[in-house]
């Protein structure tokens, strides 16, 4: 069951409620709703009549649920109409363009020109009052809400590069509008198709008031609370009956469509877990010191423990990971997706969303405890003692601000009284250094006028402005082409030289990690399998993780080796070593229990029970 | 600035458009001015006396002729005279817009201040308390009827709390404070409707705009959570909610019947309304146009704000 | 209360629109707040612009003759009248009566306005009546003689209208100088007008406000809070509902006269309304209680025959009740004329006005009753006018009030010799009807016209050219300070601003 599903229920429930019992009003052996009993009008509760009569003495709750029917009637199907036609108009006015696009959008303006009720006046006069007139007239009247959101996000998609994917791919435009686009327009239409619903109702009460909606006797809630107002001052509760209606009604459906959208969008979050002083101290109870033999670490993470609650119970992506990276040193983690590669970074920097959390483990910068540090003071280090570059800078950078803005933002944000125009030219002085031309024209432009690779060049001038001890990259070049991704891979190499700053380059390509890094983490189903310099895993891997990785790197013209099976789902992870499954070499010691980290030498860690004798085998083999 | 050029012909054309549409619809209209004017009270008129008046007010010409002399008159700034009572068209909308436009703006004031810092916070508190009861009590504005509202508040404030004037209206030069206080209970009324868009715009917004990777960057720069808030949540989030409140006060021109009805507030949409019950041909016309092009003026303005607050736009 | 205002926010108190409740109700003195119903879309004296103007043009203008409180003729810038054989009638001015601009109203003057409004491009309310005018004699500026083509008894009623207030004739074109109490100062368009009594009015001691201020409150419930909350003193009006409340509050008393009513039309050019059977049916079929009920809160009365006010020396109490509720004797009616099943028809009223709404809803349901299946259409006002006038209906529903309580009044509205109008029935002649209504005009015996008025009640609830519904009350309320105001008999209700002259307040 998707996350959010739940929600659906209890809103779902009640509209259909609504729905249900204004469709079955001719089973419910309710009173006639038109027949009036003049002698009884305005009369309180009374047998046959729990609501009371209304001033023509009909029965309230009769007229209440036939009310519903036609309100409800109504208002459904003017939104429908206006969604069906709305939503065409706009898919097709915004990808088309041309002469289409002018008129769909040209003729939603005319619409909008008209004030609704002088539309509803016209229409209604032209073509005399009555249900269908009143349909007509609101769907003309939500038209222009449904195409214009519609249009809006035809054209923010058109420019998305998974849809000039799929385009090149030679899929046709309907396809594409169908499978790609509508998806995510759905969402903003939905909530449009309520907003449409809701407004309807309370429309045709509006316009029923003023004698232009459902023609009497029929009973409609925008006439009860006509009636009902004019006779307020001797029977109030007449008029709370439809308003509470009206009320529910809306209320009902807005949470319903709420709700709906949340169910469809992925990145639903769920509910924030309640931080408890316990669980700061708990598990783990005591921290483990930091190791004093090793020689200064800029960063050292010990038994990193990250827990995230989900709907089908708390996961541990990051589990037991431990490394340390020094000055001047680049540490590669390298990892499949999945791996927990990214939710390490993120713990360390203290940009874990809200449902995830560390449960156990420390990481140790400058001799502080990064994960029990309060947040202000690990505000001060973000940005300024330890800097993150991300993955997508298109989407990492704000749109609506300039280069050079979002850069000396980040530097006032760390120094007191630097100046605005100081802190303007030192960005330009760091847009030169990461070797972007003309940097005093580049800082004015916006992100989206630069390439790919200049708006990387831009997030990583971000980051080094305040000369960061420790640089953490989270895969910065792999949205980025081959030769671009050179020239980052060079610029991060200089600065870490220069600066002598700590980099931990987080990357699944193994190509990069021989090519810059000194040290290396491989890491596999949220644990570190093996750790150690780059010249000896890669040269004499001792984890068949780490060695299926580097057999499947293509070799010549060698066929590139697969490693068959897949990773573990987090919360399906085996008890015993999580590569059990996939490894050529397991034993069914190997899957009874968990294996722990062993050393394997000066600086090198493995974990795998059988490490020892798979090399020897290794060796054997080739001897 | 072709760009600019093509926006402006564009939105005269569409403009003459409505007015042309609105002429043609309200002369189709079953219902003779003439007629009705001399049958007020519910008496029967002297036929030789509506021929005059009709006559005399030029009905009996044929209708491309008056639509000519319509158009020839906009065009010169003159919209001619009510049939009802020979006042001059432009005259009565130049007294009564600005009324009606008062009445919008104090109702967007109130929408703003009130629904923009309640809908970030019910983002930011996603699914606490706070959430929960603001979230309701806009799906409960927006539920209620606006002349319930009215009609209650009128009750509640007027009449049993005696702290306000049941309606009306005082210009401001006048008598300012009672200008202002009869411009409070209208204002609230027309409010409630546009605080809840805002709230439900502002909040849906912000959520969005927290989820997004420029947040987690500012984030990781070390930015102090208000200035995250400030310079990139909300100044992200506020763009489509800006533009929601504009399309909703733009609507608002022609809609404030209901309001001005019953707190008694001369606007324009009166007027309107009583024109075209009253079959007022020059007045209904001249009041729609007025209507249109102040609607797509705040649309060419709205754009212009859009592109000054989204770069993207500009260069599209 | 500047002072004490300033006082109470420099004390710090609370709310920012706290005001006094004595600040609100604090009075000028001599200066009396009206709320209308609407604001008069014109002033200009004959042509018929609904009866919010009334007042106004009341309060402006005077004619030769008005109405005193009982509703009886008397004398205004005419001191005594009387006729010279049938068709003669003089009037003898005031020497005093002088217009706003201080000239004083001459015979030539009065001949003057009496033929602006007999005038081939006259919009007038009496244009044709006026058109019955044989010639206008001015013996001398003091007395002006009217010679009509026939005889017309009601000519004096027409003189006190409303629609006949005299102007000088050297007012400028646009705005007419009239000699009534008042003179209008200023006005806010829209929305109020500022009146100052007139210091050279003809009455000595008259008016006895200083100053008159009407407000217009388009909203019922609006104009009722605004007197409650002591914005106005005297409001026209009063929505049935209020009335109650209003009779219970001590600050307050109301004033009510039934005086307009509702009624039915039919188009008897086919099918089964063609026929009086169905028509009388249909008059003893309506739950005439209900009606009043439903639709007038209960203020009002059954209308139950010709529209004749009760007061009135024409009313018969037996004929007043002809089409008494008899459902027996409507189905009976009904298979006689050949629909023993009933048959299927619609109702035109409008939804713009709730009583007319109202009034069809409940005159459905009766219908429904005896087996006619009525559809309601309720297109807007003006629709419902259009359709009325091109007799494009089958049953219509109309309110109106006479223009004062001479049954002479009524033959416009059963007259079927007269040209189309939604106020009668549509292609529905009844000879003896017009002949008895005209014969009533030219008769100045009142005996002789009671009788004939008698026959005539008798021929209509015979024939029904229409059937009367329901009388409505028609009310003032006011604060108790206010004195003199008196709501006049009748169809004079709307006359009623006539005695503004003689209101007070404090």
């Amino acid at each position: 069951m998707r996350p959010g599903t739940k929600r659906l229920w209890v809103p779902a429930g009640l509209v259909a409620l609504i729905v249900l019992l204004a469709l079955l009003a001719p089973l419910l052996g309710l009173p006639d709703p038109v027949r009036q009993d003049v002698a009884q009008r305005l009369a309180g509760p009374m047998p046959g009549s729990p609501l009371g009569r209304d001033e023509f003495g009909r029965d309230v709750l009769s007229r209440l649920i036939w009310g519903a029917r036609s309100s409800l009637a109504v208002a459904f199907a003017s939104a429908s109409i206006a969604c069906l036609f709305g939503t065409i108009l706009g898919l097709l006015g915004g990808w088309f363009r041309g002469l289409g696009e002018f008129l769909a959008v040209r003729s939603m303006d005319i619409v909008l020109c008209f004030p609704p009720v002088l539309l509803a006046l016209l229409v209604v006069t032209l073509l005399g009052p009555g249900a269908g007139t009143l349909i007509m007239v609101l769907s003309v009247l939500y038209l222009p809400g449904f195409v214009r959101v519609t249009y809006a996000e035809v054209l923010s998609a058109r420019s998305h590069d998974y849809v000039e994917a799929v385009r090149a791919l030679g899929a046709s435009a309907g396809r594409i509008l169908t499978r790609t686009v509508l998806p995510n327009v759905a969402g903003p239409i939905l909530v449009q198709f309520s907003l449409a619903v809701a407004s309807a109702v309370v429309l045709e009460s509006g316009l029923s008031f003023l004698g232009l909606g459902v023609v009497p006797p029929a009973p409609s809630w925008g006439l009860m609370i006509r009636g009902a107002r004019a006779t307020m001052a001797q029977a109030p509760l007449l008029l709370l009956w439809p308003c509470l209606a009206l009320t529910l009604t809306i209320l009902a459906m807005n949470l319903l469509c709420d709700a709906l959208r949340d169910a469809m969008d992925p990145r639903t979050a769920t509910a924030r877990p309640r931080l408890r002083l316990l669980d700061r101290v708990l598990p783990g109870l005591v921290p483990p010191a930091p190791n004093a033999e090793a020689p200064e670490a800029v960063l050292e993470v010990g038994g990193l423990t990250v827990e995230i609650a989900t709907p089908r119970g708390p996961i541990r992506p990051v589990e037991d990971v431990s490394f340390a990276v020094h000055a001047g040193e680049t540490l590669a983690i390298v990892g499949e997706s999945g791996s927990g590669k990214s939710v390490t970074a993120t713990s360390v920097m203290g940009l874990l969303p809200p449902a995830a959390r560390p449960v156990a483990g420390a990481a140790w910068l400058e001799g502080r405890d990064l994960l029990r540090l309060p947040e202000p003071e690990l505000r001060r280090l973000r940005g300024g003692a330890m800097a993150m570059v991300f993955q997508d800078p298109m989407s990492s950078l704000n749109p609506v601000h300039r280069v050079g803005d979002q850069i000396a933002e980040a530097i006032r944000a760390h120094r007191r009284g630097v100046t605005q125009a100081q802190a303007w030219s030192r960005a330009v002085d760091l847009l030169r250094r990461v070797g972007i031309a003309d940097p005093e024209r580049r800082a004015r432009a916006y992100p989206h006028e630069m390439s790919g690779g200049m708006r990387q060049r831009v997030m990583i001038a971000m980051a080094v402005a305040n000369e960061p001890k420790l640089l953490i990259a989270d895969e910065p070049t792999t949205a980025l082409d081959v030769t671009v991704q050179a020239q980052i891979l060079d610029l991060l190499a200089e600065l870490r030289r220069e600066t002598g700053m700590a980099l931990i380059f987080i990357t699944h390509s193994l190509g990069v990690v021989a090519e810059i890094a000194d040290r290396v983490v491989v890491m596999y189903a949220g644990q570190v399998v093996e750790q150690g310099s780059v010249p000896e895993v890669f040269g004499a891997p001792l984890h068949p993780y780490t060695r299926a990785l580097l057999a499947a790197v293509p070799d010549g013209d060698a066929a590139p080796a697969g490693i068959p099976g897949v990773v573990p789902q987090p919360h399906a992870f085996p008890v015993g070593c999580r590569f059990a499954a996939r490894c050529p070499h397991a034993r069914p010691a190997c899957e009874a229990a968990p294996p722990a980290l062993e050393g394997a030498g000066e600086g090198r860690t493995v974990r795998c029970i059988r490490w020892a004798e798979i090399g020897a085998e290794k060796a054997e083999a080739v001897a | 600035m072709g760009w600019a050029a093509r926006r402006i012909g564009v939105s005269l054309l569409l403009v003459w458009v409505v007015a042309s549409i609105v002429f043609l619809a309200i002369h189709l209209v079953p219902g003779d001015p003439a007629e009705l004017l001399l049958s007020s009270g519910g008496v029967a008129p002297d036929p030789g006396a509506v021929a005059e008046l009709r006559d005399r007010l030029g009905l009996n010409l044929p209708l491309a002729q008056q639509y000519v002399s319509f158009l020839s008159g906009v065009v010169r700034g003159d919209l001619g005279t009510s049939l009802v009572d020979e006042y001059p068209v432009l005259d009565e909308i130049l007294l009564r817009l600005p009324r009606t436009l008062e009445l919008i703006a104090a109702g967007a004031l109130i929408a703003v201040l009130v629904g923009i810092p309640a809908g970030t916070l019910a983002a930011l508190r996603r699914g606490s308390a706070f959430d929960r009861i603001a979230s309701g009590l806009a799906a409960l504005l927006l539920a209620v009827p606006v002349f319930v509202v009215g009609t209650l508040l009128v009750l509640v404030f007027a009449q049993i709390l005696r702290w306000m004037p049941a309606g009306g209206y005082v210009p401001l030069a006048e008598d300012p404070w009672r200008h202002l206080t009869l411009l409070a209970l209208p204002a609230l009324a027309i409010g409630k409707g546009l605080v809840a868009v805002v709230f439900r715009m502002t909040r849906a917004s912000v959520l969005d705009a927290l989820s997004r990777d420029f947040v987690r960057t500012a984030r990781a720069k070390g930015l102090s959570p208000s200035r995250v808030l400030m310079r990139h949540v909300v100044r992200n989030a506020l763009i489509p909610v800006l533009t929601v409140l504009a399309l909703h006060m733009g609507t608002l021109l022609g809609g404030t019947v209901l309001v001005e009805y019953v707190f008694n507030w001369p606007g324009l949409s009166t007027p309107l309304l009583r024109a075209v019950e009253a079959r007022d041909y020059p007045m209904v016309v001249g009041i729609v146009l007025t209507i249109s092009a102040l609607f797509v003026l705040l649309n060419l303005v709205m754009d212009l704000v859009y592109a000054a607050l989204d770069p993207r736009i500009r260069h599209a | 209360m500047r002072t004490t205002r300033r006082a109470l926010i420099a004390a710090g108190a609370g709310l920012p629109f706290l005001r006094l409740a004595g600040a609100q109700a604090q009075r000028t003195p001599g200066l009396l707040r009206f709320g209308l119903s609407a604001f008069p879309p014109s002033v200009q004296p004959w042509a018929n612009t609904g009866t919010a103007a009334a007042t106004v043009k009341l309060l402006i203008h005077r004619g030769l003759l008005s109405y005193d409180t009982q509703g009886n003729l008397r004398g205004e810038l005419a001191e005594e009248w009387r006729n010279e054989g049938a068709e003669a009638w003089v009037f003898r001015l005031r020497p005093n009566a002088v217009f706003h601009n201080g000239e004083p109203v001459t015979a030539s003057d009065i001949k003057w306005n009496l033929e602006q409004i007999a005038a081939e491009r006259s919009t007038a309310y009496y244009r044709a009546e006026m058109q019955g005018i044989s010639r206008i004699e001015t013996p001398d500026e003091r007395t002006v003689r009217i010679v009509m083509k026939s005889p017309v008894v009601t000519l004096p009623n027409w003189m006190a209208s409303y629609h006949m207030g005299m102007v000088s004739r050297r007012s400028p074109a646009g705005q007419p100088i009239g000699a009534g109490p008042f003179v209008i100062r200023s006005q806010e368009r829209g929305t109020s007008l500022d009146l100052v009594a007139f210091d050279k009015y003809y009455k000595p001691g008259l008016p006895k406000l200083r100053a008159l201020k009407l407000v217009a409150y388009a909203d019922e419930n609006l104009r009722v809070a605004a007197l409650q909350a002591g914005d106005v003193d005297l409001i026209e009006y009063v929505p049935w509902q209020s009335m109650a409340s209003i009779e219970a509050d001590e600050r307050f008393k109301l004033d009510t006269v039934d005086g307009p009513f509702m009624y039915l039309l039919f188009n008897a050019t086919r099918g089964p309304l063609a026929d009086a059977r169905v028509r009388r049916a249909i008059a003893r079929a309506i739950r005439r209680d209900d009606i009043v009920k439903a639709a007038f809160f209960g203020r009002g009365s059954p209308l139950e025959g010709m529209p004749i006010q009760p007061n009135s020396e024409f009313y018969d109490p037996e004929l007043s009740k002809g089409w008494r509720y008899d459902p027996a004797e409507a189905r009976r009616l009904l298979a006689e004329a050949g629909h023993p099943n009933g048959f299927s028809t619609s109702i035109l009223a409008t939804a713009q006005y709730g009583m007319h709404k109202n009034t069809a809803e409940v005159v459905q349901q009766s219908l429904a009753d005896i087996g006619i299946q009525a559809e309601l259409r309720l297109p807007d006002w003006a629709t419902r006018v259009s359709l009325g006038n091109r007799g494009q209906y089958e049953i219509a529903v109309n309110g109106t009030s006479t223009d004062n309580n001479d049954p002479d009044g009524l033959s416009n509205l059963v007259n079927g010799s007269l040209s189309p109008s939604y106020v009668r029935s549509y292609g529905l002649r009844v000879p003896r009807l017009e002949e008895l209504m005209a014969q009533a005009r030219a008769e100045f015996d009142r005996a002789k016209r009671r009788e004939i008025y008698r026959d005539a009640q008798r021929v209509v609830l015979e024939e029904a050219p229409i059937v009367g519904l329901a009388w409505r009350s028609q009310g003032y309320a006011m604060a108790r300070e206010v004195t003199g105001f008196k709501n006049m008999p009748g169809s004079l209700s709307f006359f009623s601003g006539i005695t503004l002259e003689e209101t007070a307040i404090g």
